[in-house]
């Protein structure tokens, strides 16, 4: 929705930039600037071999720091280090003091589940080398003195070292009074516990490129930082964010990739504090000439990466891929993949802040009709409430709530309403009353309620850390508590880095109090933690709440949809994420891509930005091309700024608004897909929008194009996002497994040859379908999905080299957990020269579809056959077939097979 | 791409036909969703052509929902075309057109529920109900256009009054206009006649002035002079008319700078780049250098560099009235292009000094011709007061007030609406204000600016631009949507978009049956 803005009117400019003086560096953050230079010859940390114990799946051992610059070797510190085998090739290293002061956190809430064991076995202990292997393979090496963890891959060869730098540090909690503290602008930090930070460095041998971490506006692939800034997750509220850059914004996904033709590899740094990342490839030249005596000629295919944070303990998963499907798959399965959302979700939403009243979203609605748009959701901002009281509305404005939703929802449309995590203090404000009277509020560093500056002015915040906190909270949502909601409202998260508009970097101090399950023996510091702690994952607590509340609001029926502008890990199981506050500006249109494929590797594949930009006015062409990309970005959502000009699709030419109908509409055409891919993605785990080389690992200039994805296997979109351009250039890749890609305007065929000059007028969005795929489409544009639903599908098989093609489709009924009782269809769709077949991948499963094939395009077709029957329910029925083209496009007219059964086509020739 | 738009490009390429076997139930009498006026094009007797003639299709494929046309005119009657259209017949109330996509999709859009036929028990007829309804309100409407224009014809007939009266005092104006212009010239000739005797009385008191000047100048020459010499006389010790360095370096006077010598940058300074001087190079080159130390020396000067000083000082604070200055020229400039008569009285620089003392000849004169200067002033005050005036009228005039000047009489009128948080001020043809309750300034939402209605209904739209200018934004403007009502006030005041405000505004001077009947019965053709 919106920064602070209504604070920085009297101090910004017109042209957009983020004011860094507001955000940290590295030298302002005391930790990075204590850690970054730490480049020890060689790591004090050792492991005593004496103390090894494996024990299923687990090796534990002592660490202890030792005193290296004396002759006799002083211990100085004990650490218990942890090495968990898990399945799918993929470790955890737990460091933590033996004994620390305090309790240290760990994330709570980033991992699904917890993660299944899988077999360990120490293979040999000799020459202070440890050797262990898992049950698929892979191999451990930890030496012992200094410490360091190489993994091995299949083939024996390291993937991941771990302290390889000597950069590993756990600084130690100490019992030193007052001498801590840090003062950033005119905030102070009492920093109670002292210095508790932690560091590590991992080595990526052989790898071209490292990705992750987001949410940054940098390139998908991560750059060199030795020269620069390092990369930052902290989450935070940054008016007017800028391109290409580390700084940190609203999402903190702390999970990193390596990528080279031999293979990928990845680490899940598991810490919600403040962290900062640096990065150093060595096929950088400027770094290969400061490491000269690492490099033995030539290019040195090597990539480090270090994080350091500013407190938690180590804990760190190593995924051993080894293709990049892999290791995408095995992040998604420790933070758990997305569930399958509510269809309408996946179709196109309208927003502003703000639609103003009733009268205005009745005219927006009738708007889309008017126009033959569709539309499937309308939203309201921070306005619809009564003075940002939340779970209140302006009546005024918004006296009959009900029969607004109503008279969407007659048309199967739904509203959504935004729900921000600062409570408004207001004297009868029973959020506020509540929150006070029960204790439901983040407190201060003297253990007092928080009060800081947001939309409604004086503000506190539900600590979402304390369960009571949270089933409050969810219960706010019960229809009887919030009037005027229904199941077809839903509901955007949005503030929760949390945004505090008068705190240290716009957020809330990192001395705040949260809620800690009281334990024996923990009193004092140790009895909560503190919001440094906790920052990143504060956003996942409140999207969870929000989560469990619209479950329990219809009894666990209907699947809830959440936009959340927070992120960390395991986000995805709870809310979509959007990549805030943008402008109309071509740079942000194309930063969404890279924003939005990192996001997707990352677990979150629900993804999309602002559409037309949330700041300043898009021109019809730039609105145009961003409609074009966000439909093809699997959050779909048009957003503006309240003080920006109206900008509803017909309110440009009539020109611009049929360009804007059209990209619409193709969105709709592809919603079942996008539908598909999201069902297989909750079974997978795989990103729906991936890059290039997911597909094409071995191809290498795929390993840096990121204004280009795939959605699924099976359609690749290279949107337009630059201004005035007549053609762009599109790589097609696959030339050596002979790949061919169909141009799905025309069904163009074009053999996979690299970069190609694609002609793009301003109604031309360059997608491409892969030879070898089906993908269904529904070419009967509705008002909204829901009315969709029983409208016949066209198959469109693009044929492969050898005239062969697959794929799959998805079908319930949109909004219910029913798909859990069998209640869907997922179908396999071949197809072979001699015969065409729809059939159930799950047997036990059905759902009454009333849907029905109304056409089959066969793409890339040599020898087109003589006739084709239809066998469906012991019945043949003759079926009509034209040719087009270059008679290389066969369409079957009206096959009217029924979609609720398998059928099957024959061909003869 | 739409598939059908893809079929549009591949068109040509059609080749073969294999087989086809759709039945159909046809409608003898038109197929479905087809209007009266369009059965004719759709026979099935014969193959169908697309209305737009790319393709020529068996009448089996019309409403088969399968769409064959790029036009989408094989399907009228189902929702296999994304550009097709749906015709409901509607009995009872108005036929209506709805897009294709809106068939079978499970909304009721045509009150006789026809674009439902897949689910027959979804809608009930309303149309009926609806069209009974519809025809009271448009009774009510017409109705009120009816008595309403009782009160709009007396609007008109007021506003034309009004009209003729300002032209009638316009062209009063223009003869007062006519008739200041001449007492403004008289009085201009009498003026000029009484400066001349005025002028010539005077020059004889400037004359003697002037003498007196010269003489003064004269003596003050000759006491120069005269101490000049002397001073010549007194460094001139061998008395030979020539003053030589060795002179000079006697005199302590040319020790410029204290130093107990005269050096020869002093004698540079006082000599040129001479050795010595006459009397004449004396008076001209060294005497005036050498005045200021001698003037300095008797006390009667201040050493150079406080003189420096303060000139510095007087240079700045000249600056300031510099300026002052280039503000004044300033508004002259603005003021020349709205008045242009504004400061004559100025130019006379022969006005007499009013603190000298004159004959009472002369006297006499001065006072007539000040009498005169008066006069004409005064006529010329009247002439712009008159030529303001007919500006004004003017102006008016030129404001289109309605066709037949219906709102004529509505110019200048306020009128106000209240809301939770703001008054709203809207003075007809002037500008549109807006104030907070909670106090504040009045915000401008606009000034008049034109009539703004779509065409063919020009005037139900007023438009009132240039309001203040929003944060980061554009300037105000406001809307005003005018609708025929029995009293003349404001009935809702909205900001739809941020900065463009709507007003709904009801005067019976938009009240018009005649008008209104058209309008209906044109709505009903559709």
């Amino acid at each position: 929705m919106k920064a602070l803005c209504l604070l920085l009117v009297l101090t910004i400019s017109s042209t957009l930039c983020v004011d860094k003086n507001n955000f940290k560096t590295c030298d302002q953050s005391g930790f990075c600037k204590r850690l970054r230079p730490f480049k020890p010859e060689k790591s004090q940390y050792s492991l005593n071999l004496d103390t090894v114990i494996v024990h299923g799946n687990v090796l534990s051992a002592e660490v202890v720091t030792v005193d290296i610059e004396g002759e006799k070797k002083n211990v100085l510190w004990h650490y218990a280090l942890k090495l968990t085998a898990l399945v799918d090739s993929t470790f955890r290293v737990e460091l933590d003091e033996a004994d620390p002061l305090y309790p240290r956190y760990r994330p709570e809430l980033a991992l699904g589940e917890e993660p299944t064991a899988d077999g360990l076995k120490l293979v040999s202990n000799s020459n202070g080398k440890l050797i262990l292997v898992n049950e698929q393979g892979n191999k451990v090496i930890i030496t012992s003195e200094p410490l360091k963890i190489e993994f091995l891959d299949l083939n024996g060869e390291k993937a991941v070292i771990l302290n390889d730098n000597s950069q590993l540090v756990v600084e130690p909690l100490r019992e030193e009074e007052g001498t801590w503290s840090e003062n950033f602008k005119s905030h102070h930090d009492s920093k109670p516990r002292g210095n508790e930070a932690i560091s590590l460095d991992i080595a990526f041998p052989d790898a071209d490129h490292v990705y992750g971490i987001p949410e940054h506006t940098d390139n998908f692939h991560l750059k060199t930082t030795t020269s620069g800034e390092p990369y930052r997750l902290y989450n935070l509220d940054v008016f007017e964010y800028d391109l290409d850059s580390r700084m940190a914004i609203y999402g903190a996904i702390p999970v990193l990739y390596s990528h080279g033709v031999k293979r990928s590899a990845g680490v899940f740094w598991h810490n919600s504090a403040e962290t900062w990342v640096d990065v150093v490839n060595y096929a950088d030249a400027t770094v290969v000439s400061s490491l000269v005596n690492l490099v033995t000629g030539g290019h040195q295919r090597r990539v480090d990466a270090r994080f350091m944070s500013e407190a938690g303990v180590i804990d760190v998963f190593v995924f051993l891929g080894d293709k990049p499907a892999d290791v995408f798959r095995q992040y998604s399965g420790l933070t758990g993949a997305a569930p399958l959302p509510p269809r309408f979700s996946l179709a196109y939403h309208q927003s502003r802040w703000n639609y103003v009243d009733e009268a205005d979203v009745r005219a927006v609605d009738d708007g889309f009709d008017a126009n033959d748009i569709p539309a499937d959701a309308l939203w309201l901002d921070i306005e619809y409430t009564d003075r940002k009281k939340y779970f209140t509305w302006d009546m005024e404005k918004f006296p009959h709530p009900a029969d607004m939703v109503a008279n969407l929802t007659a048309k199967g449309r739904k509203l959504i309403v935004i729900i921000d995590p600062h409570i408004k203090r207001e004297a009868g404000y029973f959020v506020h009353e509540d929150a006070t009277e029960q204790g439901l509020y983040v407190k201060d560093k003297d253990g007092k309620d928080y009060e800081g500056w947001c939309w409604p002015g004086s503000s506190s915040y539900l600590d979402f850390f304390n369960p009571e906190v949270t089933k409050y909270y969810a219960e706010r949502f019960q229809f009887n508590n919030f009037p005027g909601t229904s199941k077809d409202v839903h509901i955007w998260n949005d503030m929760n880095e949390p945004s505090v508009f008068n705190g240290p970097e716009i957020t809330m101090p990192k001395d705040c109090r949260h809620y800690k399950a009281p334990q024996d023996g923990q009193d004092g510091l140790a009895s909560f933690w503190e919001h440094r702690h906790v920052h990143n994952e504060n956003g996942l607590r409140h999207i969870s709440g929000t989560h469990q509340g619209m479950l329990d609001r219809s009894d666990g029926q209907y699947r809830p949809f959440i936009l959340t502008r927070a992120v960390f890990a395991g986000t995805q199981r709870y809310a979509a994420v959007w990549t805030g506050d943008n402008a109309a500006e071509w740079g942000f249109l194309q930063a969404s891509v890279p924003m939005c494929i990192s996001l997707a590797v990352s677990g979150v594949s629900f993804c999309g930005s602002d559409v037309g930009g949330f700041f300043k006015y898009p021109e019809a062409e730039m609105m145009t091309r961003w409609y074009q990309a966000g439909a093809y970005q699997a959050f779909f959502r048009a957003h503006s700024h309240i003080e920006t000009k109206r900008r509803e699709p017909w309110l440009y030419d009539a020109a611009t608004t049929a360009r804007l109908r059209d990209a619409v509409r193709r969105r709709y055409a592809l919603l079942d897909f996008w539908y598909t891919l999201f069902y297989e993605h909750s079974i997978d785990g795989l990103p729906v929008m991936r890059p290039l080389f997911q597909e094409f690992p071995r191809e290498e200039e795929t390993f840096t194009i990121d204004n280009t994805y795939l959605l699924g296997d099976k359609l690749l979109v290279r949107p337009v996002l630059e201004e005035g351009v007549t053609s762009v250039k599109v790589y097609l890749p696959g030339k050596d497994s002979h790949t061919v890609w169909y141009d799905v305007d025309s069904y163009q065929s074009y053999p996979a040859n690299g970069y190609m000059n694609v002609d793009v007028n301003i109604a031309k969005v360059p997608v491409f379908q892969r030879g070898g795929t089906i993908v269904p489409r529904k070419e009967r544009v509705r008002r909204s999905s829901a009315l969709m639903a029983h409208d016949p599908y066209t198959l469109v098989v693009a044929l492969d080299g050898q005239g062969k093609a697959e794929g799959s489709l998805y079908i319930d009924d949109g909004e219910t957990y029913e798909y859990k009782s069998n209640k869907f269809i997922y179908a396999k769709i071949t197809y072979e020269p001699s015969a065409m077949k729809y059939s159930f991948v799950n047997e036990e499963a059905s759902y009454p579809t009333r849907s029905w094939v109304e056409r089959i395009v066969i793409a890339g077709i040599k020898n087109p056959p003589k006739s084709a029957k239809l066998s469906q329910g012991g019945k043949q029925i003759p079926l009509q077939m034209t040719l087009h083209r270059g008679n290389d496009v066969l369409v079957i007219r009206k096959p009217t097979a029924s979609m609720a059964s398998p059928w099957e086509i024959l061909f003869t020739y | 791409m739409i598939y059908s738009a893809w079929l549009k490009k591949l068109q040509s390429f059609l080749i073969i036909v294999f087989t086809w076997v759709i039945s159909v139930q046809t409608d003898v009498l038109r197929p479905r969703g087809v209007s009266l006026s369009k059965a004719s094009l759709y026979s099935p007797t014969k193959d169908f052509t697309c209305f737009d003639g790319t393709s020529t299709i068996p009448f089996s494929y019309v409403n088969d929902d399968y769409c064959d046309c790029f036009d989408g005119s094989d399907e009228p009657g189902t929702s296999a075309c994304i550009n097709g259209v749906f015709h409901c017949t509607n009995a009872g109330h108005r036929p209506q057109n709805i897009p294709s996509s809106q068939v079978n999709d499970g909304v009721c859009d045509c009150c006789d529920g026809t674009d439902e036929y897949a689910t027959p028990e979804l809608c009930s007829n309303t149309c009926e109900e609806l069209g009974k309804e519809a025809r009271a309100k448009a009774q009510h409407l017409a109705d009120l256009h009816k008595a309403g224009n009782f009160i709009r014809l007396e609007l008109i007939e007021k506003g034309n009054k009004k009209r003729q009266d300002m032209a009638e005092q316009l062209s009063q104006l223009e003869k007062d206009k006519a008739e200041a212009q001449k007492i403004k010239e008289e009085k201009e000739a009498l003026k000029n006649e009484l400066e001349a005797k005025e002028n010539e009385a005077l020059q004889v008191y400037r004359d003697a002035e002037e003498k007196e000047r010269q003489k003064k100048e004269e003596d003050e020459r000759q006491k120069q002079e005269k101490e000049a010499s002397e001073q010549f006389s007194r460094f001139d010790s061998n008395n030979d008319g020539v003053l030589t360095v060795d002179e000079i370096k006697v005199g302590n006077i040319f020790d410029k700078n204290k130093d107990g010598e005269v050096d020869a940058e002093e004698l540079q300074y006082f000599l040129g780049d001479k050795e010595s001087v006459n009397k004449e190079e004396f008076m001209s080159i060294t005497w005036p250098l050498l005045k200021p130390l001698l003037m300095m020396e008797q006390g009667m000067f201040r050493p150079a560099e406080a003189e420096a000083t303060e000139e510095a000082e007087d240079e700045e604070a000249e600056d300031v009235p510099r300026v002052e200055d280039m503000d004044v020229t300033g508004s002259e400039d603005d003021n020349l292009d709205g008045d242009l008569s504004h400061d004559d009285a100025e130019d006379h620089d022969i006005e007499p000094d009013n603190s000298k003392s004159y004959d009472d000849e002369t006297q006499k004169l001065i006072d007539e011709a000040t009498e005169a200067r008066r006069q004409f002033m005064d006529a010329e005050r009247a002439m712009r007061e008159i030529e303001s005036n007919i500006r004004n009228f003017q102006q008016n005039l030129e404001k289109d007030y309605g066709l037949q000047q219906e709102y004529a009489t509505l110019d200048g009128q306020c009128l106000e609406y209240e809301d939770k948080e703001y008054i709203y001020k809207l003075c007809l043809f002037q500008k549109v204000t807006q104030k907070s309750k909670n106090g504040g300034m009045e915000v401008g939402l606009g000034d008049w600016g034109e009539w703004a209605g779509e065409e063919g209904s020009k005037y139900s739209v007023m438009k009132y631009s240039n309001g203040v200018a929003c944060w980061n934004g554009p300037n105000r403007i406001t809307m005003v949507n005018i609708h025929c009502g029995l009293e003349t006030k404001l009935t809702s005041v909205t900001e739809p978009y941020r900065c463009e405000y709507k007003i709904d505004f009801i005067t019976p001077a938009a009240c018009d049956d005649s008008n209104y009947m058209q309008q209906q019965t044109s709505h009903d053709e559709l």
